[in-house]
């Protein structure tokens, strides 16, 4: 074993704030036991650095400078204001409200997993100690700091009608770590959003965010994610999934601002005949920093996945595409497809991209794609010669580029919403 | 007879478990003691005469190596190499030196005439009419060049073609120049190793404004046990001239595995163009996976002028483990790199091949054309980079990389990177991964074709695309190695 030595400043403030918070965190004596191990972990594998291949283009260790102390409760929130001008009343009469890393506005159908711990179902214990969290270190940081988080599980057959909407605030300065845990009973239908967003203005926050959803046979899920951050702020997302069989999976991943972003997603289908079809759109500015990297993992049979990734950077921005496709020996019949597309607006915007294919069965039809280009003159030609301002015309470029990937979203408010807030972001 | 009937006929009276070039040699050589030291570093370059300078500059590569420990990265897996176990020079008796054909132990004319690589010139010297291409050769044997045909010709158009050893005496300043200036000696383990024990390769020098009057080739050739083998290529192409290089390499079938870790360096200035085919047929191990060649090399060209060209074209179907990412440095505004591959693996090959396209010029573009096949228990995975500086305004690529698997006991993965840091970049990537479809498969085999006559047709198909870009000398010959290399793997 190699046991690499802490060298980071920020590696060690994280070892101390764990010391200082371990009291205060919620959970009886094995969720204790699952904390000092995974900070044990990560004290052997630091903040991973390029030199791990899945983050060789979020370097953590260089980037993560400074730690910011660790919230554990106390702050206050409605849901309208933090989820912000485009989703409508509906959606924040749904919406359970996570600030400062803790519960503060309930909704019925969902707990507080900081209120079960001491009482856990076996299956949220079961999630909480999955081995498969403890390969990579920001997820290990996640099991060892979360403070709260949603606990969701939806009976068999249910059908959730309106959006199931959780947002997390936090003021300025503080780090937080929220754990949420989702079951989807066979048959059972739901759409889940998640909302992380800061309003204009914040300061630095550091935050991180780990979803496991288990879908069970049959079931239909619809998973959206917006988060938007600001210049100095952090946001650790990871979306673990497991399918059963016969699941359609759409999750959709909007990512937007200055800060640094990751969206971690690993799905695995377990069951034959399922369905995951991803969409993301980021919009970047400034010295912002979106990566996206998804491992699918086809296990099974006949099974479908589809990717579209797309991204507009201006500024000095930066976007990361990593998708890796596996392919097991035995999962025969999968048909996979991969698009990655970024528009660069500005001379100094960057792009890396790595799609990638594993594959171990022959009767398979796999495919990628990506592309990194500006804005084709010759389009924005075609609009001003028929009298349209350039500017608009790059406008209505820009965004009928981004649109193809939010057009992905079924639901119309959704989709609306989101496509207002792609707007704000384009103009801004 | 139909010409798919006629390769698939030509293939069949090969046996797919009679790798055609796995005969030895029976000859008398001196080897350097096992084991790799300072010392062995010194016997070698006194062995070649070579100049002070080079012995150092071998020294320091053998302390960056010491200090360098094996990448892991690849999709690859092997027990451990032990390097201290390896002769790192074998030369045969009689060779150093030879002035002519007739100079050269009859023992080794015999075995290249027996791989098929025309050594002979004389017919054609003589003034008879011969309708075979005329290829330049320089054959390499274990650790040394054994002749170089052609170079009186040559010479006259002032080519210089030789082996590297000849090349460090007689033009010693050209190679000091350039020796190590694409692929330093830290660039990475394996070029480290060869940087401090390479015993021989070629050396290619085209002046201004020439056309290399023919093709050039060499052909590489490993013979003694426990030898690795660690070949250096270097070719300067001077401002508007052009040369199209060959290499071929095959090896005798052994249980035990053989090391070759290879260096190349290319370099084109203003307006000039290389073009550098491969056809890599080292063995391959057995059909359970035993013995063959791995194959560690290191190969990068540098588009140095403005409107230079350097083109690759690779067909890899030998080696039972292939490391190999041929690339280009596209420093010259308006340069170009190309990129044409087929790997095909077999058995338990293991293939983790690829290129890199870094454009650092203006207005610089390249084109990655690969076609992976995998069959058997094989693993083909396809690794590139294409890269764009920040000042690379107006950077092209495009890349298409397409896997065929053939059996569900084989793996074929596509690991590309693409970094675009302009915006004026402009970077196309696909890529696709299938099997042969039982609907292709019917209906050539309802057109009265056999289930690997049909196999054939369809790979040959695949494949087309790269085997539009090898010289008609290799073409043939490539197209033979395909079906020899799949043969036995359909069903």
């Amino acid at each position: 074993m190699t046991v690499q030595m802490l060298s980071t400043k920020a590696e060690q403030a994280i070892l101390a704030s764990f010391e200082a918070n371990a009291a205060k965190l919620p959970g009886g004596a094995a969720v204790a036991a699952l904390r000092r191990a995974a900070i044990g972990a990560f004290a052997s594998k630091g903040l991973p650095s390029r030199r791990v291949e899945e983050f060789k283009y979020t370097d953590l260790k260089a980037n993560v400078k400074d730690v910011l102390p660790l919230a554990t409760g106390g702050g206050t929130g409605d849901a309208a204001t933090s989820l912000g001008a485009h989703f409508g009343p509906e959606f924040a009469a749904n919406a359970v409200v996570f600030a400062d890393g803790r519960g503060v506005a309930a909704k019925a159908g969902v707990t507080c997993l900081a209120d079960t711990l001491g009482n856990a179902p076996d299956w949220v214990a079961a999630a909480l100690a999955d081995a498969e969290l403890s390969a990579s270190s920001d997820l290990l940081l996640n099991t060892a700091l979360f403070s709260d988080g949603a606990v969701i599980d939806i009976a068999a057959g249910a059908e959730v009608a309106e959006p199931i909407v959780i947002v997390a605030t936090a003021t300025d300065n503080a780090m937080t770590a929220l754990r949420h845990v989702i079951r989807v009973g066979a048959g059972a239908k739901a759409t889940i959003v998640e909302i992380e967003r800061a309003p204009e203005g914040s300061g630095a926050r550091q935050s991180s965010a780990l979803t496991q959803i288990a879908i069970g046979d049959g079931a239909e899920v619809v998973h959206i994610k917006v988060v938007e951050t600001h210049k100095g702020s952090l946001h650790l997302s990871h979306w673990q999934v497991n399918l059963g069989a016969n699941v359609t999976y759409k999750p959709f991943q909007m990512t937007l601002g200055e800060g640094l972003a990751r969206n971690g997603l690993n799905v695995l289908f377990n069951g034959q005949h399922s369905t995951f079809d991803y969409g993301a759109a980021s919009i970047v500015h400034g010295t912002g920093h979106a990566d996206s990297s998804l491992i699918v993992d086809h296990k099974v049979p006949h099974c479908t996945s589809r990717e579209l990734f797309k991204t507009v950077l201006d500024g000095q921005a930066r976007a990361v595409f990593q998708g890796r496709v596996i392919v097991r020996p035995n999962a025969q019949k999968t048909d996979g497809k991969q698009m990655a597309q970024a528009l660069m607006l500005s001379p100094d915007a960057e792009f890396d991209s790595k799609p990638e294919l594993e594959i171990y069965a022959d009767d398979v039809v796999c495919g990628h794609g990506s592309t990194a280009a500006e804005i084709d003159p010759d389009l924005v030609f075609y609009c001003t010669s028929r009298g349209i301002p350039t500017a608009v015309a790059r406008g209505l470029l820009i965004e009928s580029f981004i649109g193809e990937a939010i057009d992905k979203v079924e639901h119309e408010g959704l989709r609306e919403a989101l496509g207002g807030i792609a707007r704000d972001s384009l103009t801004a | 007879m139909p010409a798919v009937q006629e390769t698939v006929a030509q293939v069949k009276k090969i046996d797919v478990d009679q790798y055609k070039y796995g005969f030895e040699t029976d000859i008398e050589m001196v080897k350097a003691p096992k084991g790799l030291n300072e010392d062995i570093v010194r016997f070698i370059s006194e062995k070649k005469a070579e100049p002070a300078w080079m012995l150092e500059w071998r020294l320091d590569a053998y302390r960056r190596w010491r200090a360098m420990t094996e990448p892991t990265w690849a999709k690859i897996s092997y027990p451990k190499i032990d390097f201290e176990d390896l002769y790192y020079y074998a030369a045969p008796k009689n060779s150093e030196g030879p002035k002519s054909l007739a100079d050269v132990d009859p023992e080794l004319l015999k075995m290249y005439e027996r791989l098929g690589v025309p050594l002979q010139e004389q017919e054609i010297l003589a003034g008879v009419k011969s309708d075979k291409p005329r290829v330049a050769v320089d054959a390499v044997f274990d650790s040394v060049s054994v002749v170089t045909t052609f170079k009186d010709e040559l010479a006259k158009a002032g080519v210089i073609f030789c082996s590297i050893s000849e090349a460090l005496r007689e033009h010693g300043d050209l190679v000091r120049k350039y020796l190590g200036s694409v692929v330093p000696q830290s660039d990475n383990y394996y070029a480290a190793l060869n940087s401090a024990v390479f015993s021989d390769g070629s050396f290619v020098y085209v002046p201004e404004g020439v056309r290399c009057p023919m093709e050039l080739s060499t052909y590489f050739r490993i013979n003694e046990r426990e030898t690795g083998q660690f070949e250096r290529t270097l070719i300067i192409a001077e401002k508007g001239s052009y040369v199209s290089y060959l290499e071929g390499c095959t090896a005798p079938m052994r249980d035990e595995n053989q090391l070759h870790a290879a260096v190349v360096e290319l370099i084109a200035l203003d307006d000039a163009e290389i073009k550098y085919s491969t056809v890599q047929n080292w063995y391959p191990g057995d059909k359970n996976g035993k013995g063959g060649i791995y194959n560690f090399v290191t190969k990068r060209g540098d588009c140095r002028g403005r409107n230079s060209k350097i083109s690759w074209t690779q067909v890899e179907t030998g080696s039972a483990i292939t490391w190999k990412y041929p690339s280009c440095i596209l420093r010259g505004d308006n340069s170009r790199g190309e990129f044409y591959s087929i790997a095909v693996s077999n058995g338990y090959q293991q293939v983790d091949s690829g290129t890199k396209m870094i454009h650092l010029g203006k207005n610089t573009s390249s084109r990655i054309i690969s076609k992976g096949i995998a069959a058997g228990y094989s693993q083909n995975t396809y690794r590139g980079l294409v890269s764009a500086h920040r000042k690379a305004t107006g950077a092209r690529n495009f890349t298409a990389c397409d896997s065929l698997l053939i059996g569900d006991k084989c793996g074929a993965h596509t690991v590309p990177y693409i970094e675009a840091k302009n915006s004026s970049a402009h970077f196309e990537h696909e890529a696709t991964t299938s099997k042969i479809s039982d609907d292709m498969l019917f209906y050539c085999q309802q057109r009265g074709l056999s289930e690997e006559e049909a196999v054939a047709l369809v790979v040959n198909g695949f494949v087309r695309d790269v085997l539009q870009q090898l010289p008609m000398e290799f073409l043939a010959e490539t197209q033979k190695l395909i079906g020899i290399s799949l043969e036995g793997s359909v069903g």
